[in-house]
């Protein structure tokens, strides 16, 4: 087990700079998610880490040693790749047997070690096949074994559930998960599922184009997100977002006005430009209307069982509502809403920033 | 073939059958004239029935050393493919992995050697060879067969690597393997069939090379394209002999090209990468 620290990073490929002075910590053992839209840098920095990219400025360190200039062969790190990169012309036992090479173990190890590692991930009648005749998860569960068979330091795994099926991701989800608590290796993980991040992760790095935008334990994340982007970026359905204006006490836009609570009045300024964000789950339905509500008229709705989403117009403006299933409505009804004012959040239009 | 016409099909089969006689007929008159007595090998109408003879193949051994220029004939040929594919292939590894703005340019200048016309180098090789003591030996010809070979295979090699994805590299790096072995144990078996190829193309190539065979060998490291046409001189042409001879000559390619076909298959690739 090590600890990961990244200092200061920063990726250029000629003259595009990808990676704008990255700094972060992962404790010994912690399982840390790398979450972020296409393009945001995070695979990149797990390359990095692993290796397989140079690094521009700064430094990254593993166990407390410098890595910059270590080759990926000697950083004790190992790599599920996503699209696994098993070697076609190995069976699955040799695929193994390939990456414990280089550690020179007697026979015996290596048998001992491939069988173990076969039985926790129930590879082992499959040892003799090449991975040409394997499933895609049965793959993705090769890919996996090849990397513990090193019992390495650190874990790192590029994306590795983007190419199965809903049903299949979530169960080797559930089983990394499992993996994770049984081996206590520390993990780097790349994923632009927020799902795998809040059920995987012990922290989260939420990237976007080359900086990190927060970082955080899954909790901390969502209910307490540092700027628009992470509040709209965690969440599904994901957070409502509604544009006003700081004006004599409340928050004003074209179709509402909000009273906030005292708390958000010491950071808000008058005049101030503000982003008010508000989950669907916090945006509830009431029967009369009052001074606190809203007029909406609702426009689709969708049910997921025990819960309906529905699509809320106020105006010009368009929100969801999250509500139980049984009280949704006609889609073209009319409807008063209420925002559950504790669990909203304010963030400077200009800046991103959470004000709270 | 069920989405075309008769009409059509009958016109595909006859235009097979075309380019099969082009190809065909020759190999055709080889073989029968190398057995035909030599009284009716001219004759005409053309005979198809004979009783045929190997006097022609008796006698091209027992005139002249042609097992001799049969196994000069294989050490050529095998020598500049093994030469050939070995430098070859590293070549092709290195321009297909090192990332420059200027590697096209390489690879270019490299297929650019392959243009070149052997009439124009035939008399610089000579003096070189004649300077340094190899003329009429076999390493003069591997030499010059591979000037040749090594930027076909090194064009041949680098198409195959470039489809070697590189996170099977990159997997095999993390793993701990270094260079020579990510080279040597991942990428070179991914392209097997890419060196059957190339192997093919350098040994018919030296195997049949005449030019300079002729002009860099003399008695001792004599090729057998070179020895078959002895049998044409100024004082006659011994047409059963030549026959015979180039009858010879095709066997070893046939076998070498059936023996590296095994390796022409596809899909090695397959389950790798999603």
């Amino acid at each position: 087990m090590s600890s990961i620290s990244l200092n200061n990073v920063f990726k250029r490929y000629g003259a595009v700079q990808v990676l704008h002075g990255v700094n972060l910590e992962i404790l010994e053992g912690e399982f840390a998610v790398l979450l972020g839209p296409s393009g945001c840098g995070k695979t990149t920095t797990l390359r990095m880490v692993a290796g397989l990219e140079d690094i521009s400025d700064g430094e990254i360190l593993i166990g407390g040693r410098i890595m910059n200039e270590v080759a990926p062969k000697d950083r004790g790190v190992a790599m599920v790749f996503q699209n696994y990169a098993l070697y076609p012309h190995m069976t699955v036992q040799k695929n193994m047997e390939f990456a414990l090479r280089p550690l020179r173990l007697d026979r015996s190890e290596v048998e001992r070690r491939i069988s173990k590692t076969a039985e926790i991930l129930e590879l082992t009648r499959l040892l003799d096949r090449k991975p040409a005749l394997l499933s895609g998860g049965q793959r993705q569960r090769v890919a996996m074994g090849r990397a513990m068979v090193r019992t390495p330091d650190v874990f790192l795994f590029d994306e590795p559930l983007s190419n199965l099926d809903a049903k299949l991701r979530t169960q080797v989800r559930w089983e990394i998960g499992k993996l994770h608590q049984r081996l206590g290796t520390t993990v780097l993980y790349v994923t632009h599922d927020q799902v795998e991040a809040m059920t995987l992760a012990d922290k989260i790095v939420i990237m976007r184009d080359g900086y990190v935008e927060q970082v955080g334990t899954p909790e901390e994340v969502y209910t307490n997100p540092k700027t628009i982007f992470v509040a709209s970026f965690i969440g599904s359905p994901a957070m409502n977002l509604l544009k006003a204006r700081a004006q004599g006490g409340v928050l004003k836009a074209k179709d509402f006005s909000i009273n906030v609570t005292d708390i958000f009045k010491k950071c808000v300024h008058e005049g101030q430009e503000i982003t008010i964000g508000i989950r669907p789950i916090n945006v509830s339905l009431c029967i009369n209307s009052s001074e606190t509500s809203l007029t909406a008229k609702v426009d689709v709705t969708e049910y997921l069982g025990n819960e309906a989403l529905l699509n809320l117009r106020v105006g010009n403006l368009e929100l969801v509502a999250e509500v139980p299933a049984g009280q949704r409505v006609p889609v073209g009804s009319t409807v008063q809403i209420e925002f559950n004012n504790e669990a909203m959040h304010l963030f400077d239009t200009a800046s991103g920033q959470s004000l709270k | 073939m069920h989405y075309i016409s008769k009409r059509q099909r009958v016109l595909v089969y006859v235009v097979l059958s075309i380019v099969l006689m082009v190809f065909l007929v020759p190999i055709y008159l080889i073989a029968s004239s190398s057995v035909k007595p030599t009284p009716i090998m001219f004759q005409k109408p053309h005979a198809f029935l004979f009783l045929p003879t190997l006097e022609h193949y008796y006698s091209v051994f027992t005139d002249r050393p042609f097992f001799k220029f049969i196994l000069n004939s294989l050490i050529v040929a095998l020598g500049s493919t093994a030469f050939s594919l070995t430098f070859g292939t590293l070549g092709a590894y290195g321009i297909s992995r090192i990332k420059h703005k200027r590697m096209n340019d390489v690879a270019f200048w490299i297929l650019s050697m392959r243009m070149f016309p052997p009439i124009a180098v035939v008399v610089p090789y000579y003096i070189i060879f004649k300077t340094v003591g190899l003329l009429d030996t076999p390493l003069a010809l591997i030499i010059v067969y591979s000037t040749a070979n090594i930027p076909l295979t090194v064009w041949l090699m680098k198409g195959f690597f470039d489809e070697v994805p590189s996170t099977l590299e990159e997997a095999a790096a993390v793993d701990g393997h270094n260079v020579f072995d990510i080279f040597w144990r991942i990428a070179l078996p991914l392209v097997a069939p890419g060196l059957a190829v190339s192997a093919v193309f350098c040994f018919i190539f030296s195997w049949n090379e005449f030019l300079f065979a002729l002009m860099l060998t003399g008695s001792k490291a004599q090729t057998a394209p070179v020895a078959v046409m002895s049998f044409w001189s100024s004082d006659a042409v011994q047409w059963g002999r030549i026959m015979a001879g180039s009858f010879i000559i095709l066997i070893p390619s046939v076998i070498f090209v059936l023996t590296c076909q095994r390796w022409l298959v596809r899909g090695l690739m397959m389950g790798s990468v999603k």
